[in-house]
């Protein structure tokens, strides 16, 4: 097969998902090259090219109406489109402040006015282009992306978990974080990470956001009643990474 | 052949350290408060008072994942490698969850994947010296024997007594210093059996015929069900901790190479949103259970109702495990099919 010309791009975030990108060690990323070209990654490499690609990764999130030409010439460019990390999938711990006003003041004091510093709302990317596949997960699992390129490369379509951590976190046999009196709200989170956190004794926060019809109810509750936390902050636990996902999501 | 042996408290012990020096054995071990079957690195390891393990001791013969096919560009090779171990200290409720499972992986297509490595396993069961707090194996399929094992150990005064049930289980008695039992202490050790099985903190109170037919009818009350899955979050916890759940879901996955790789087998769970999904060809597809509710009702119906036929008790063997995995709390069988029943 040809190598499949693949670019990355990116837009709000903290570049977290290009470094785990670099943690796949050298070798497998030599042999990743074996399989596609990589034509434009500014993070390692200086050349920019309006050629059409085979996939475009973006990373990050859409909070400046500014950034849609960029994201459209992308669409237009690229025949697969996959949104990777949480800022691009879903908007990510971004979109913490999209429920808040005074963000700016907060975070910035007193240069909130200054112009670079303007953003709107934190979306996916796919509020504004069209996205075939997302790498969920803040940051991305590296070994998501390779799946999903790989089933790419073969023609196949990639499968994407639709249910929660709990399946993967049972699987390992972990002890449930209710079971020692914790919290977690890996009942509506994503699975596909393979359940790490539970694992190593911390609650998941859903960080590769949510299912498709996640139970928030149920989750409010269950915080409530099992962990013990308050209205408050059972009502606003999801929030970290899944706020567009909320069924209040503004 | 069936055996009956006493070893004093003190040899067992040895017995222990001799089987788990030469052989593989897989026992209940401490994981913080809580237990999983595990391979045992000493006989200090094993602690035969535990309650109930995390996951059921099926994932020695059906790992949560497991290799199928390795393939090299159009080459194959199956995946089946059979360890030989040995399973010790397994409560009667899991042997009849074993033996259901070993029905369902032989029926029709047998499934050697499954089979190999359950043929190369001796199990031995142990008496119930805890009692989890949401167990109702007391009333359980009552009628349904423990059977499929090798030998079964009871904790009586001073010792254990150790019954052997065919050549796997009596090959064990060379590793420990073992005496005939004596009626007595087989009698002691029957009563110790007998006597644990009204201790459960969760009972059912009819039987499982009564229970299979009336909780077959109450299929059609879809407000009840609606009501009782309201907190569900398919998160199919309840599926992947039941020792008497078998479905898989098949993946293929390449390595970096793109030439080789392999299709492996992962435990799927039926109460979660695109488990019953299937492909109507051409990008289309069809989600027959596509209601929270009706896959809460499908793994009740599974369990009290419709493989009884096929199995000749419920596919429920009381362990609890379910009830303590559901952070909802609504999985527990017991409270499902006692309101049915006194509905
Ligand atoms: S998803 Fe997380 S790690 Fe990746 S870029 Fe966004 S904030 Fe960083
Ligand atoms: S620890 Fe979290 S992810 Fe794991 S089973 Fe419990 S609720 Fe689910
Ligand atoms: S367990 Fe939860 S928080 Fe941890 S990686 Fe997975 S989705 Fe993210
Ligand atoms: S019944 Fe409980 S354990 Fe089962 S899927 Fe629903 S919430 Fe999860
Ligand atoms: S349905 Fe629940 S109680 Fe019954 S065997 Fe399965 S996990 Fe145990």
């Amino acid at each position: 097969m040809a190598k499949a010309k693949v670019a990355f791009f990116d837009f709000t975030c903290c570049e977290g998902c290009q470094i785990e990108m670099t943690n796949f060690g050298d070798a497998a990323f030599l042999e990743l090259l074996n399989h596609v070209e990589i034509v434009e990654f500014r993070e390692v490499m200086s050349e920019k090219t309006k050629e059409p690609i085979d996939i475009a990764l973006v990373e990050g999130s859409f909070t400046r109406e500014a950034d849609r030409k960029r994201l459209e010439e992308i669409r237009n460019r690229a025949k697969i489109v996959i949104a990777y990390g949480a800022c691009a999938a879903t908007g990510g711990v971004n979109a913490l402040k999209n429920h808040m006003t005074d963000y700016k003041e907060d975070v910035y004091g007193k240069d909130a006015g200054m112009p670079h510093l303007d953003s709107q709302k934190a979306l996916p990317i796919s509020a504004a282009i069209k996205v075939d596949y997302c790498v969920y997960g803040c940051p991305m699992d590296k070994y998501e992306l390779l799946r999903i390129l790989s089933h790419l490369l073969h023609d196949k379509e990639p499968v994407i978990p639709n249910y929660p951590v709990c399946v993967e976190c049972k699987r390992n046999g972990t002890i449930c974080r209710y079971q020692e009196g914790d919290h977690c709200i890996g009942q509506v989170a994503r699975a596909g990470c393979g359940a790490p956190c539970p694992a190593d004794g911390i609650p998941c926060e859903a960080c590769r956001g949510f299912v498709d019809k996640p139970n928030e109810k149920a989750l409010k509750k269950v915080l409530i009643e099992k962990a013990k936390f308050s209205e408050k902050r059972a009502e606003s636990k999801s929030r970290i990474f899944s706020a567009n996902l909320r069924s209040d999501a503004q | 052949m069936m055996n009956a042996y006493f070893i004093t408290e003190k040899d067992f012990k040895n017995f222990v350290s001799a089987m788990v020096q030469s052989l593989t054995v897989i026992g209940p071990v401490a994981k913080r408060k809580k237990f999983v079957f595990a391979k045992l690195e000493s006989a200090e390891d094993l602690r035969l008072d535990y309650d109930v393990t995390l996951l059921p001791p099926k994932k020695e013969f059906f790992p949560p994942s497991q290799d199928m096919v390795r393939f090299e560009k159009d080459k194959y090779e199956g995946c089946i490698s059979p360890q030989e171990k040995i399973l010790l200290g397994v409560h009667f409720y899991d042997i009849k969850a074993i033996d259901m499972t070993d029905r369902l992986f032989r029926e029709k297509n047998e499934d050697w994947n499954y089979l190999a490595n359950r043929e190369a396993a001796t199990i031995i069961g142990s008496n119930i010296q805890t009692i989890s707090e949401r167990a109702f194996w007391g009333t359980v399929g009552k009628d349904v024997p423990p059977k499929g094992h090798d030998g079964f150990i009871t904790k009586i005064n001073g010792g254990y007594v150790y019954e052997t049930r065919g050549d796997k289980g009596e090959a064990l008695v060379k590793f420990g210093s073992f005496a005939k039992a004596t009626d007595a202490q087989v009698k002691e050790a029957r009563a110790v059996n007998e006597n644990v099985m009204g201790k459960c903190p969760e009972k059912l109170n009819r039987s499982s015929k009564e229970i299979a037919e009336k909780v077959r009818k109450a299929f059609s009350k879809e407000a009840f069900w609606e009501a009782l899955a309201e907190d569900c979050f398919s998160c199919g916890s309840c599926n992947i901790v039941c020792p008497t759940c078998y479905c898989f879901d098949v993946q293929d996955n390449w390595n970096l190479d793109q030439v080789s790789g392999a299709r492996t087998r992962y435990w799927d769970a039926c109460l979660t949103e695109d488990f019953a999904k299937v492909s109507l060809g051409g990008g289309a597809t069809e989600n027959f259970r596509e209601e929270r509710a009706e896959r809460f009702r499908h793994r009740i119906m599974r369990k009290a109702s419709y493989l009884n036929e096929k199995l000749g008790g419920p596919a429920c063997v009381g362990c609890g495990r379910c009830s303590a995995a559901c952070t909802s709390d609504i999985a527990d069988p017991v409270n499902v099919i006692n309101k049915i029943m006194e509905a």
